[in-house]
């Protein structure tokens, strides 16, 4: 396993565990979420480099453009939830109850 | 000659129970009229009765035999026969007499203490039957005669101690004498079951005859309990003061002068079996001299006049006692005949002074008793001094003959000495009696209602007084004792019951004075409450031994069966242990994000590992 294939999964599994044991904040979830993409995103990249299939070169960018759409989906779900329960604290989010 | 003495004895015995039981009988026929007074009835029967037992004395004097009368067969079976049968010694015959003299007038004291009483009628009945039953114990040669007349005079104490069945005090004292006695009846019973199994026969005649080896210790010790419960010994005695609850006619009768007599007389009538007993007689003469000391140490304290009369009566029965236990029944009878006629003239006298104070009980509260009921003061003061065993009064002859019949025999130096402060405490109390009720300014309510017009309160109280100036003389001189105490004797020893009482008279003077002043704010002490309090014997017996079973039982069947085994290790222990799983997974399933994406980890992680191992 080359340096660079360590850190990009290694990025991903910190910030895999990070969204699931940071039980604060919506906000660091989405954060989470956020680094969970990037470093798919450098693994995406690097796998087209490596094979040098330029074909698969539009799949990064278009895996950063749903992380953009997911983003401003997750941040407006952020206000919503931050006017509806008054805080992004995630205890307050219950399936049962929206 | 014999055959016409057992048949006039006889007749005369017959004749007493049928002049008993008639008012009864004749109550039952005519209980319908409201204008039928027992009374009359049961006056006239017990005066006739007297005057009948009396020709049976003269007759027994003429004629000086124990003769015992088989009336007729009662029932026979192939290897035990019981027969109606009669005896006449000297203890029968002369019981009779004294006990129907003293019964008689306390019946006719007892119309005027009871008149305003609605049951009165009944109240005679229950006492007629009373005294018919103690009439077949005393006359019984049959130990199933005097066992039903002891369970008939148990069954009427019962009745009479609750006569006022409103009060709880009334209805505990009841039911105290009826327990207390039911210890003895077992005693009782124990000794006729051994007799009809080793010996084949009830006639007490024949049992004195057979045989006897060191198992007879067995139904000698039952019939000491059963004189124990009868007769108020130590450890058996708290029903006694209890007893006092009933009306003062039944203490007086029942529980000073007839009925608690009869414990004492089984064993002068057993005698003869335990005669050459050593262990026998030296239990009997322990307990006589602890229970003399010790109820009259608790006689010493007490407030209530009825309680103190009622201790000094238990002390006397332990006299009586120590005389059974020196092998002296005839002295032991002697003072259960002087002691009927002064304790039951005392009991009268208290009953007088109760009623004219309207039911005041406290001696507190009495005073100048002298100025107000001259005549029941003195017979009262007599009554006393008899009890103090002042020469040539009635209680001299017997109890100083049991004194110096102890202090000249060779018998425990220990009982000797306890029966001799327990007779100073006899004068100490009696002067306390004496100086509370009789001396002194009055200390009762303003408005003085008492008088002694009635003759019919009157009347009993001179006849018991002149009765306990003179029977002991009388008695002492028809009873020449068998069994002769030793003559000579240093004078010390021969006066040694009268010099116990002078010194105990005097101390008791000298407190007496220094107790009208209080010198210290709080004056009992520990030796007072111990007097006071009956030496804690009923709190002991009665609260702690039924509590410590009471809490072994919670411990034992409640805590640890019930409570332990079957809940706690039981159903408890599998919810107990269930609970925690339960909550837990409905902890997790409450719907929150968090948990859930951390599960998503974990099966993440389970997951990779497995494929990891599957793959490599």
């Amino acid at each position: 396993m080359t340096p660079v294939h360590f850190a990009f999964s290694s990025a991903f599994m910190l910030s895999l565990s990070g969204l699931a044991f940071y039980r604060t904040h919506l906000l660091s979830a989405f954060l989470c979420l956020e680094g969970m993409m990037l470093s798919l995103f450098i693994a995406i990249s690097l796998w087209a480099l490596q094979l040098d299939t330029t074909g698969f070169l539009t799949s990064p960018v278009l895996l950063l453009a749903f992380s953009a759409c997911e983003a401003s989906a997750g941040l407006a779900l952020l206000v919503a939830t931050a006017r509806t329960h008054g805080t992004d604290r995630l205890q307050n989010l219950n399936l049962f109850q929206c | 000659m014999k055959l016409f003495y057992a048949c006039s004895a006889s007749t005369c015995v017959v004749l007493i129970l049928l002049l008993l039981l008639y008012p009864v009988i004749l109550s039952f026929i005519r209980s319908k009229s409201p204008k039928f007074e027992i009374y009359y009835h049961s006056v006239i029967a017990l005066g006739l009765s007297f005057y009948i037992s009396m020709m049976l004395l003269l007759l027994s004097l003429i004629l000086p035999i124990n003769m015992t009368v088989t009336i007729l067969p009662w029932t026979n079976t192939d290897v035990f026969d019981m027969d109606i049968s009669l005896q006449f010694d000297l203890y029968s015959v002369m019981f009779m007499p004294v006990a129907l003299y003293v019964t008689w007038q306390i019946l006719e004291f007892a119309y005027t203490y009871m008149h305003a009483d609605p049951q009165i009628n009944r109240f005679f009945k229950y006492l007629l039957i009373f005294m018919t039953a103690m009439i077949i114990f005393v006359t019984a040669n049959n130990l199933l005669q005097l066992f039903i007349g002891w369970e008939i005079m148990g069954i009427m104490s019962f009745l009479l101690i609750g006569w006022w069945h409103g009060r709880a005090d009334a209805n505990i004292a009841a039911l105290q004498a009826m327990i207390y006695n039911r210890v003895g009846d077992i005693g009782l019973i124990y000794a006729m079951a051994w007799f009809a199994i080793i010996h084949n026969s009830w006639d007490i005649q024949h049992i004195f005859q057979l045989p006897q080896n060191e198992k007879i210790n067995l139904p000698l010790i039952a019939l000491i309990i059963a004189a124990t419960g009868k007769s108020a010994q130590f450890s058996l005695h708290p029903w006694l003061p209890s007893a006092m609850e009933g009306p003062t006619p039944v203490s007086a009768l029942l529980h000073s002068s007839t009925m608690v007599v009869a414990g004492i007389f089984l064993l002068v009538r057993m005698n003869p079996l335990m005669e050459f007993n050593p262990t026998i007689l030296t239990i009997c003469l322990c307990l006589g001299a602890l229970t003399t000391f010790f109820s009259a140490l608790c006689a010493l304290t007490q407030n209530d006049i009825k309680k103190i009369v009622a201790f000094s009566t238990s002390s006397q029965l332990g006299l009586m006692m120590v005389a059974i236990g020196l092998n002296q029944p005839d002295l032991a009878f002697l003072h259960i005949c002087t002691h009927a006629f002064f304790k039951a003239l005392l009991f009268l006298c208290s009953g007088s002074f109760i009623h004219s104070l309207n039911g005041e009980q406290d001696i507190r509260k009495m005073g100048g008793m002298l100025y107000l009921m001259p005549i029941t003061s003195s017979c009262f003061t007599l009554s006393i001094l008899s009890l103090m065993g002042v020469p040539f009064m009635t209680g001299f002859f017997s109890k100083d003959t049991i004194l110096e019949a102890m202090s000249a025999s060779y018998v425990n130096i220990w009982a000797i000495t306890l029966t001799l402060m327990a007779t100073s405490f006899t004068a100490v109390y009696s002067l306390r009696l004496i100086f509370f009720v009789l001396m002194g300014r009055p200390r009762t309510k303003p408005v003085s209602t008492m008088n002694e017009h009635d003759p019919y309160a009157i009347k009993p109280l001179v006849r018991l007084a002149v009765a306990s100036i003179i029977t002991g003389c009388l008695l002492v001189h028809y009873m020449v004792p068998p069994k002769m105490p030793v003559i000579t004797m240093p004078p010390i020893l021969k006066l040694a019951a009268l010099i116990v009482s002078l010194i105990g008279f005097v101390i008791a003077l000298g407190l007496a004075f220094m107790a009208n002043k209080q010198l210290k704010p709080k004056p009992p002490s520990g030796p007072h409450h111990f007097s006071n309090m009956l030496g804690f014997f009923p709190t002991i017996i009665h609260r702690f031994i039924p509590k410590i079973i009471l809490t072994m039982a919670q411990k034992i069947a409640s805590k640890m069966i019930d409570q332990t085994w079957l809940k706690k290790t039981g159903p408890k222990a599998a919810s107990n242990i269930n609970k925690p799983l339960a909550t837990t997974t409905s902890n997790v399933q409450r719907g929150m994000i968090k948990p859930y994406i951390t599960l998503f980890l974990l099966t993440l992680t389970i997951a990779g590992i497995l494929v990891y191992f599957t793959i490599f």
